[in-house]
């Protein structure tokens, strides 16, 4: 190789690990939470596979020990080489490194999913579990029934107060997407519940587009439908927008440590995209679960 | 006539007219018994749809234990092998199902009336909204007996429309496809029965 192309390829891997650095960093606190969330990824095409690798690559940096999936895990059939194209062999890495997974349904997902092991539903279409000082509230939001809506109630009002709460499903109750858009009859039916039992955090998917928007009633949401799929200019400009991202596919990094969240939103050529940190509002047995 | 027998007499009418009177009152009411409202004859329809739906989840029930419980587990073709058996004994058991089998000549207007007075209600909007955003299917055609075709997404049913349906067990569900209402074994991935063209032409 010629000697200035050799300085070209070095300066520029200076200057993006310069750059990095002198971005977000986690705190990798002992005993943190640390997760991915990616979403409308089961393509089985190259940029989900590009995801997934830089994914594996993050996580030497940043040790994640599970990732929450929003839904559309596996596009276009349900046969065992669809399982192994779009989800054994992309995150093969990951599921090597112990990786656990924890799906929701997508509209693109065979309900049965909710019997693969590697996607952790346990049988159920909606369940919850629970992670260091945080709850995860998986929803079906293809199917939202009186029982689904007496369950979630139930669940959020038996969690208390004292731990996170954090939902995760396919279709977002805000979005800028120019596709889909929010689901404001899903909101009205399960966005009461998330302020009356204090939800922190939902992660939803869907439009096939990066989206955080301005708080809504406390409540923070992000839409991450891009970790397969992707939308290019699928972003319409709204309001509610406090950032957006359009032009690649992207999955996201969590941390919690005690009342803080921190998360930096990827783009597979590892280029960050979003990144920063929530606090969660102090809540004590008499302020929430509010009005119970 | 003496004036006791005219007592009599004038009692007797007056107490006919009353008996009439009242008589007539009470046929009136009947009348209005007889012509339900509309709460009522939904109440109907679904009444009936719900028998026929537990009909067919305790025949399932059946065929399901005849086969080894599905588990968790980390081979998909297992997952993939039971549906498919499922799904063949359960067509064999319902070969000569039809269209109308669960959804009954009255539960298909009741669903018609749900449909159009949430449409056209307070909700309406937002629900035609939903439908339209919700990956609308456009040609698509499912016939009774048959598997929801593998890959094809799900159009999103508007969730307040679906608190007004009648609850279902959990092996089955409402779908809507095009413009039709499907009612679908979630585990066997087969149509039970539909409804066509439930829903308006232009959402």
């Amino acid at each position: 190789m010629p000697r200035p192309r050799i300085f070209v390829l070095a300066f520029i891997t200076l200057l993006v690990f310069w750059v990095r650095a002198d971005e977000f960093k986690f705190p990798l606190k002992m005993g943190s939470v640390r997760f991915a969330a990616i979403g409308d990824m089961g393509t089985g095409e190259a940029p989900q596979y590009e995801v997934a690798e830089r994914m594996n690559t993050e996580r030497q940096q940043f040790p994640f020990d599970f990732v929450i999936m929003l839904g559309d895990n596996i596009y276009g059939g349900s046969s065992p080489k669809d399982f192994e194209r779009k989800f054994e062999r992309p995150y093969k890495g990951l599921l090597d490194s112990s990786v656990k997974f924890y799906a929701s349904l997508g509209n693109h997902d065979n309900p049965n999913e909710r019997f693969y092991k590697f996607f952790n539903m346990n049988g159920s279409n909606y369940y919850s579990f629970k992670k260091g000082n945080v709850r995860f509230f998986a929803l079906d939001s293809n199917y939202m029934d009186a029982k689904q809506l007496a369950w979630l109630q139930k669940e959020l009002q038996d969690s208390g107060t004292s731990d996170w709460k954090i939902c995760f499903f396919h279709h977002p109750l805000y979005s800028s997407g120019k596709t889909h858009g929010s689901s404001i009859e899903l909101r009205s039916l399960i966005e009461p519940l998330f302020i009356k039992y204090g939800v922190d955090v939902v992660f939803s998917g869907h439009d096939h587009v990066y989206e955080r928007v301005r708080p809504e009633k406390g409540i923070y949401y992000f839409t991450e439908g891009s970790s397969g799929q992707l939308r290019p200019d699928g972003l319409a400009s709204t309001a509610m927008t406090d950032k957006g991202f359009d032009s690649d596919r992207t999955f996201m990094l969590v941390e919690i440590a005690g009342d803080v969240l921190y998360f930096e939103t990827l783009s597979r050529t590892g280029a960050v995209v979003d990144s920063g940190e929530l606090r969660r509002p102090v809540r004590t047995p008499e302020s929430g679960p509010q009005n119970k | 006539m003496t004036t006791k027998r005219r007592l009599k007499y004038l009692l007797k009418t007056v107490m006919l007219g009353m008996f009439l009177a009242t008589a007539g009152a009470a046929l009136g009411t009947g009348q209005a018994a007889v012509s339900p409202s509309k709460e009522a004859k939904n109440a109907v329809g679904f009444n009936e749809f719900l028998h026929r739906v537990q009909a067919y989840v305790d025949l399932r029930k059946s065929i399901d234990s005849s086969l080894p419980a599905l588990k968790p587990t980390d081979q998909p073709e297992k997952i993939a092998n039971h549906q498919q058996a499922l799904a063949q004994r359960i067509r064999e058991a319902r070969r000569r199902a039809r269209r109308g089998d669960m959804f009954s000549e009255e539960a298909r207007k009741a669903f018609g009336r749900t449909v159009r007075e949430e449409l056209g209600g307070p909700h309406g909007h937002s629900a035609r909204t939903t439908i339209r955003q919700g990956e609308p299917l456009k040609t698509i055609h499912l016939h009774v007996n048959e598997p929801y075709p593998d890959g094809v997404p799900y159009t999103t049913l508007p969730p307040t429309l679906l608190l007004k349906f009648p609850k279902l067990p959990d092996q089955v569900a409402y779908r809507i496809v095009v413009r039709d209402l499907i009612l679908l074994d979630v585990e066997a991935n087969l149509v039970i029965d539909r409804i066509p063209d439930i829903f308006p032409e232009t959402i």
